[in-house]
């Protein structure tokens, strides 16, 4: 580096200005300064733009609560077993089994909240699955695109977005009944296994286009190394999408486990929306009145959870973009109030070059 | 014609308007306040004339062009009077019409063509289909009205039948910008309004479509509105010239009065920080500040807060419009005084030191080696490559074809030519971020493909990474959107300079912010790309660069997406970086006046390149007043000029339409738009020859040879005598 | 420029590239499904022969009928045994059914067209559904409609279609008896082409296609983003300067081109769809694949179920290649960039 010789060259510049590679350090950071930033821009901004958005604080809501449910809900509750009330009460009819009971006489609640845990289990592991192997494989091939390297995971994407994922996973897990048996991770992990290529397939074609990018270029020529230039400067840009994927994913993985398990195809040990399901229509309870419940409480168990992803994914991509991140931050959010606004393209119509 | 409610009654009657603009203002509601982007205009167009209507952008002028079709997209409104007067029947109040009326005036009376001609048609009809559902929709006879779409076509040189079966993917830019000129002739209107029609094309290809427009409203019997941020573009074909700023009209007056004479300091600054290949450039200034937000436009005249001869009363005074003559309105208080205090060739030294210094270090470098010199470069790429691609060949685009250049120190060459000759990939080898697939780039006698796979140990690798740096065209993509402005100019000084702390490296990037006039510097690292201005955001891509210290920079078109007032400011900033680095830079630019002012500023040379070649290489002075390559004189042709003489002069080229660069032109390739073409062009390809008028001009055209088989050859242009013949 | 020779390469080439990607899918899936019988750990062939030694079969009788039924020589060096079970496969032997004793093509043909009858219409009608909804969505963006609409669209997309199905079950078939609780066609009538014959299979699969309906709620937000978009595109705003009607307009121009990017991902739905018939027609107790492949899953009958694991894969594949191969038919750009 030479940038002592630079500074010798250079002529004052209408006086005022000092050399630009004088190094003086006068500019001091404390650290408290330092961890405030970092929890503005960490901790601060994300939560406010959450916090702002009706979607995400319902999103927010239902998932922490299916959280607390599967954390502290089987610490607080007592397992069910069979005879443990009289054969199928209604639900809010005995509030020592608020949701009823089915036709052994098993709570209900009791059955929704210690399902929850292997359920969250199944999500977290399927669909950090899907979205780690889909993202990586997909970054890779777009990044090298144009080399064997590309050709050969694209390939094998191809394959994968034409399994069909359900009946692969039937036969693997007959196959496999003693590795997944109560082992909610393996679950997860399998059920994910044919759906990551879709996923791969687009964060590739994303990356092609980034990856044309200026500012990509411009790393290159600086001489950053490629893990530098995909993880720092590309990867936030494929954030928004891979985080509604993220929520995409583990509502598939729970859909699939759920009929899976309705089926009687995954061997279980303990009781789940699935089995609960399961249970209820071997016992006809779709045909027998008074027993609808039976099927209700799983079905709305399932759905609300799948809401709350879903409303999480959509309002979770706007934390991610740089505009908005601006304007909850407070070191950056002033300089916002006068120039941008939430509906930007109000300049566009004016056109002009 | 007036610009002033208080005397337009008075205007004498000999005055014919088609278009009469009354206290016209379009507002937007916004969240931080109604938004103004027209204010209270007045304006009468004439029959039969060509108005040209400038301003920069955000100044109103695409509104403007809106709301004489009533036609101002949601959630704007438009409100005031426009005045249809047609030469029978009764007058008619555009903004007042219902939904029937609206679909006889627009498109049948007042017709559009759009700035973006890329996506002005459906992707998914045919061009025919364009046509005949716009007949159609206003009960027109179809296969007469496509009789005369054909008519028009063929006047605009394409061939109707081609362009008509296309799909609007299928055809070029500028083709597609023709067929829409057609779409909006095809029912015959009386009014043409042109929104930037030429904003996105190549030079040649706008010179030529600006020459079209004369032809087309003599034989169409046009009134033709012609918006543009590009005063010398319409400088010739104008009649009377409209200038805006923030919104309002400021000065309208006729072309050559505008041009020679303008009245208020706006106008006047403009034309100053216009670069052109005439005018000294020693008197090209940039103006300073930016154009106001359409919420917060300043109280009094808008333009004072960036005025030289601003006062009290322009403060709070809106001028009314003053009267340089009866044809002339200007919106200024001081319109008397303007024309002295901004002369437009004060600081004008005849004798300019600058230049003769800077020919002489070009002069000494020749002795020196070369920092990267290419040798016979060649990049070509294959269009498909994949796995299953063993079933067919795969078409090359030859994007760079044996091009030889030096670079030395503190050297500037400016590569100019129409997009997709390959003058970015040329320069992106000159940089080591290409891989040439032929030929050699040596950064100081190393071969830097030879340093990078480790077969020539001469030099580090990483040396030459930090030593050839680019600037990117546009800056809103060349900064990461996802960091801040501290955080893409901490970067460079993390990787190559990690004996610096972090408050070292802030303190840096402080002291260039400040450098560069982005103050205060404490203020701008915290920003995000989004919260900086065009001009800001290619600042900090530029000290991005610079920052490494290279001792080359590649700046890909660094002024084209800048407004024409501040191009002058940032390339001024970037000699003067140039200076205090002492880098050198490979420019490349489709616009010869930008490139004659880098290259002149600086002692350069302006090197054209066309299809992958280097047809010209020379001083500016040599390629534009003694241009050898017919190519060079066909850009010199194109480009506009302020004169007030009108540039009525054949084109200089055969056809419009650059020829398909998968599969280019045998022999010399430029040969099918030459007009100098003999047959011996056709089979071979002319070396580079030196002009024998001065050293360090060289031309790649048989007709810098005296004595070449050139000279013997028979002409092929006689049997095709059209010119724009596609 | 335009480039007709070119365009016409391009088409040509990425056809046929299409078709190999197509091929070595399947031959990938084939591979897949020999490696599951033969080589895994504990793997189909040894559990079999251990089930049938138990049922008083001698070992080297239960090799033979496994070779019969799976195709697969378990005697053969894998190589050798692999080439055969390819050479089988692709003559269209299957092998035999363990529980049916059936060859399992036979069982998969007459069992197949049920499947496709009930999954082209529910695809068709969600897909047509969802273009309507988001349709509406767009057009009173940020209206009551749309908040309304998105809500249900949410909603309804966050339902698996099994709960679905088993609410249908439910109330329309067993309480309100409006609908057969089971089968795929009209007990008593003789099968042909007669009105009571085929409402009768009409009336048998409403409920199952309903119950796919969901896919309508996802598909419908898509067209409303994809609607959104091309309202603000240019070529719109100057096909209403022009004058058009807005029938053309909505239809020809907005329609169009936001239907366009639905076209694929309609196509790749077709694979989950297939998957879900599994359950969909446990739950109807509609004996289509889907059925067959849970029966021969519960039996433990491999050659049944990798039979109808192969099957469905090459209908994916079918169906994905036929979307690419023809989505230059409706996006022309499609014909060169592809």
């Amino acid at each position: 580096m030479t940038h002592d010789e630079s500074s010798d060259s250079i002529e004052p510049d209408g006086g005022a200005i000092s050399s630009p590679f004088e190094v003086v350090s006068e500019y001091e950071e404390t650290r408290s300064e330092r961890y405030r930033k970092l929890y503005d821009a960490y901790v601060y901004a994300p939560l406010s733009i959450i916090l702002r958005d009706w979607r995400a604080r319902i999103g927010l809501t239902i998932v922490l609560g299916f959280l607390a449910l599967g954390i502290i809900g089987p610490l607080v509750v007592e397992p069910t077993r069979v005879t443990e009330g009289p054969a199928l009460v209604g639900p809010f009819e005995n509030w020592e089994y608020v949701l009823g009971t089915d036709a052994q006489g098993r709570d209900l609640f009791a059955q929704v909240v210690h399902s929850t845990d292997t359920i969250l289990k199944m999500v977290t592991s399927g669909a950090l699955f899907t979205v780690i192997i889909g993202t990586t494989i997909g970054s890779i091939a777009g990044y090298k695109s144009d080399t064997p390297i590309d050709t050969a995971l694209s390939s094998i994407t191809d394959v994968f977005i034409n399994l069909p994922g359900f009946p692969l996973v039937m036969v693997l897990g007959l196959l496999l009944e003693d590795h997944i048996l109560g082992n909610p991770y393996a679950v997860g992990v399998l059920l994910s296994i044919a759906a990551w290529g879709g996923l791969a397939r687009a964060i590739r074609s994303q990356m092609l286009t980034l990856r044309q990018e200026s500012f990509v270029e411009a790393s290159q020529a600086m001489g950053l190394s490629t893990p530098t230039i995909v993880f720092k400067e590309i990867l936030p840009h494929l954030m928004p999408y891979v985080v509604i994927n993220l929520t995409s994913a583990g509502r598939r993985v729970i859909f699939e486990a759920v009929a899976l398990y309705y089926l009687g195809i995954l061997p279980f040990e303990k009781l789940n929306w699935g089995t609960m399901l399961q249970l209820a229509y071997q016992a006809r309870a779709h045909a027998r009145p008074g027993a609808l419940h039976w099927f209700l409480v799983p079905m709305v168990a399932i759905v609300l959870i799948s809401i709350g992803l879903t409303l999480l994914g959509q309002s979770l991509d706007r934390v991610f973009n740089p505009r908005v991140r601006a304007r909850h931050e407070k070191t950056t959010a002033d300089i916002d109030e006068s120039g941008e606004t939430d509906e930007e393209p109000t300049n566009e119509p004016m056109g002009g070059i | 014609m007036t610009v002033s409610e208080s005397d337009h009654q008075r205007r004498p009657a000999h005055h014919d308007p088609i278009l009469q603009i009354r206290n016209t203002s379009v507002t937007f509601d916004m969240d931080r306040g109604e938004s103004r982007v027209l204010d209270d205009v007045e304006l009468d167009i004439q029959r039969n004339e060509i108005l040209g209507i400038v301003g920069e952008s955000g100044s109103g002028k695409s509104m403007l062009a809106s709301a004489l079709l009533d036609a101002v997209v949601d959630p704007g409104v438009a409100y005031g009077d426009i005045t249809y007067r047609p030469t029978d029947g009764e007058p008619v109040d555009v903004l007042d019409l219902d939904k029937q009326g609206l679909k006889e005036l627009r498109w049948e009376t007042i017709s559009m063509v759009f700035q973006g001609a890329m996506s002005s048609f459906n992707p998914v009809r045919k061009i025919r289909t364009h046509f005949v559902e716009t007949l159609d929709a206003h009960d027109y006879d179809i296969d007469e009205g496509m009789e005369r779409a054909e008519g028009i076509l063929e006047d605009l040189y394409l061939e109707p039948d081609r362009v008509l079966d296309s799909y609007p993917h299928e055809l070029s830019g500028g083709m597609k910008q023709r067929a829409l000129i057609a779409l909006s002739l095809v029912l015959e209107p009386e009014v043409l309004v042109m929104d930037e029609p030429t904003a996105a094309l190549d030079l040649l290809m706008q010179r030529s479509i600006i020459s079209l427009i004369r032809e087309i409203k003599a034989e169409y019997d046009l009134t033709i509105v012609f918006i543009t941020h590009d005063l010398p573009l319409v400088a010739d074909i104008a009649d009377r010239i409209g200038v805006l700023y923030a919104f309002e009209f400021v000065e309208l007056g006729p072309t050559d009065e505008i041009l020679e004479d303008a009245a208020h300091p706006y106008t006047r600054l403009l034309l100053k920080s216009t670069p052109n290949l005439e005018a000294p450039i020693e008197t090209m200034q940039p103006v300073e500040g930016s154009a106001p937000d359409p919420v917060n436009v300043p109280s009094g005249c808008s333009f004072h807060p960036r005025c030289p001869l601003a006062d009290d009363q322009c403060r709070h005074e809106d001028p009314r419009a003053y009267e340089v003559n009866a044809n002339h309105p200007v919106h200024c208080h001081h319109w008397s005084t303007a024309r002295e205090e901004i002369s437009m060739t004060d600081d004008y030294d005849v004798s300019s030191v600058l230049q003769s210094t800077a020919v002489d270090t070009r002069a000494q470098s020749e002795e020196i080696d070369p920092v990267v010199s290419l040798e016979d470069v060649e990049v070509h790429f294959e269009t498909e490559q994949s796995f299953f691609d063993m079933f067919s060949d795969s078409d090359v685009v030859e994007a760079v074809n044996g091009v030889s250049v030096d670079i030395y120190e503190k050297d500037v060459v400016v590569l100019v030519g129409e997009s997709g000759c390959g003058k970015t990939t040329l320069g992106k080898t000159a940089v080591g971020l290409q891989e040439p697939t032929g030929g050699s780039v040596q950064f100081r006698g190393h071969d830097i493909w030879d340093v990078q796979t480790g077969t020539d140990t001469g030099i580090e690798w990483g040396e030459i990474r930090r030593s050839l740096q680019i600037v990117h065209q546009d800056p809103g993509s060349a900064l990461n959107p996802h960091r801040r402005v501290k955080t893409s100019l901490e970067a460079p000084l993390k990787r190559w300079n990690k004996d610096l702390d972090g408050n070292d490296r802030t303190q840096r990037v402080l002291s260039l912010l400040e450098h560069v006039g982005m103050t205060p510097p404490n203020d701008y690292i915290e920003r995000y790309p989004h919260q900086l201005s065009g001009g800001e955001q290619q600042r900090v891509a530029l000290i991005r660069a610079m920052l490494m210290n290279p001792d080359l920079i590649m700046a890909d078109e660094p002024v084209s997406a800048l407004d024409v007032s501040l191009r002058v400011e940032m390339m001024d900033l970037m000699i003067q970086l140039q200076d205090t680095f002492d880098t050198s830079y490979l420019f490349v630019s489709h616009d010869l006046s930008n490139a004659r002012y880098i290259a002149e500023k600086t002692g350069g040379r302006i090197g054209v390149v066309y299809l992958g070649q280097l047809v010209e290489i020379g001083t500016p002075e040599q390629i534009i007043h003694n241009p050898q390559h017919p190519y060079t004189k066909a850009l010199c042709w194109a480009t506009p000029e302020l004169g007030v003489e009108k540039n009525t002069e054949e084109a200089p080229i055969r056809t419009i339409d650059i020829p398909d660069p998968t599969d280019p032109p045998s022999g010399c390739r430029y040969h099918t738009r030459c007009p100098n073409a003999r047959e011996i062009c056709r089979t071979q390809s002319p070396e580079s020859f030196d002009v024998p008028d001065e050293t360090a001009h060289d031309a790649a055209c048989f007709r810098v040879d005296d004595d070449h088989d050139y000279w013997t050859s028979k002409s092929i242009t006689r049997a095709e005598e059209t010119v724009f013949d596609d | 420029m335009i480039q007709n020779k070119h365009t016409f390469m391009l088409t040509l080439d990425w056809r046929i590239r299409r078709i190999g990607q197509a091929l070595f899918t399947v031959w990938a899936v084939l591979t897949l499904s020999f490696v599951m019988v033969r080589m895994m750990p504990g793997n189909i062939m040894g559990a079999l022969v251990t089930r049938m030694s138990r049922q008083g079969i001698n070992p080297a009788r239960a090799r033979e009928l496994i070779e019969l039924r799976l195709t697969i020589d378990p005697d053969q060096p894998i190589p050798a045994a692999y080439v055969d079970y390819l050479t089988n496969t692709l003559q269209g032997n299957l092998g035999q059914s363990i529980y049916f004793t059936r060859p399992v093509t036979e069982i998969i043909a007459e069992t197949l067209p049920w499947t496709l009858f009930v999954l082209s219409w529910a695809i068709f009608i969600s897909f047509f559904l969802g273009i309507a909804i988001g349709a509406l969505m767009a057009y009173w963006e940020g209206g009551k409609l749309d908040v309304g609409l998105t809500s249900y669209a949410v909603v309804i997309g966050s339902v698996p279609f099994y709960v679905l199905a088993l609410l249908l079950l439910i109330f329309l078939a067993y309480r309100w008896n409006l609908f057969p609780s089971n089968g795929r066609q009209p007990t008593g009538i003789d099968p042909g082409f007669t009105v009571a014959y085929v409402s009768g299979i009409v009336y048998h699969a409403a409920l199952p296609i309903l119950s796919m309906l969901v896919a309508s709620g996802m598909a419908s937000l898509g067209m409303r983003g994809n609607s959104i978009r091309v309202l603000g595109e240019d070529y719109l705003r100057v096909a209403r300067l022009r004058g058009l009607s807005d029938l053309t307009i909505s239809t020809q121009y907005v329609a169009r081109n936001a239907v366009l990017p639905m076209y694929t991902s309609l196509l790749i739905r077709i694979g989950a769809m297939f998957g879900g018939s599994v359950v969909l027609e446990q739950v109807f107790q509609y004996r289509g694949i889907g059925l067959v492949l849970l029966e021969a899953t519960h039996q433990r009958d491999y050659p049944l179920m990798m039979g109808g694991f192969m099957v469905i894969t090459v209908a994916v594949v079918i169906a994905l290649l036929v979307a690419d191969l023809t989505y230059g038919y409706v996006d022309p750009r499609a014909r060169r960039t592809q």
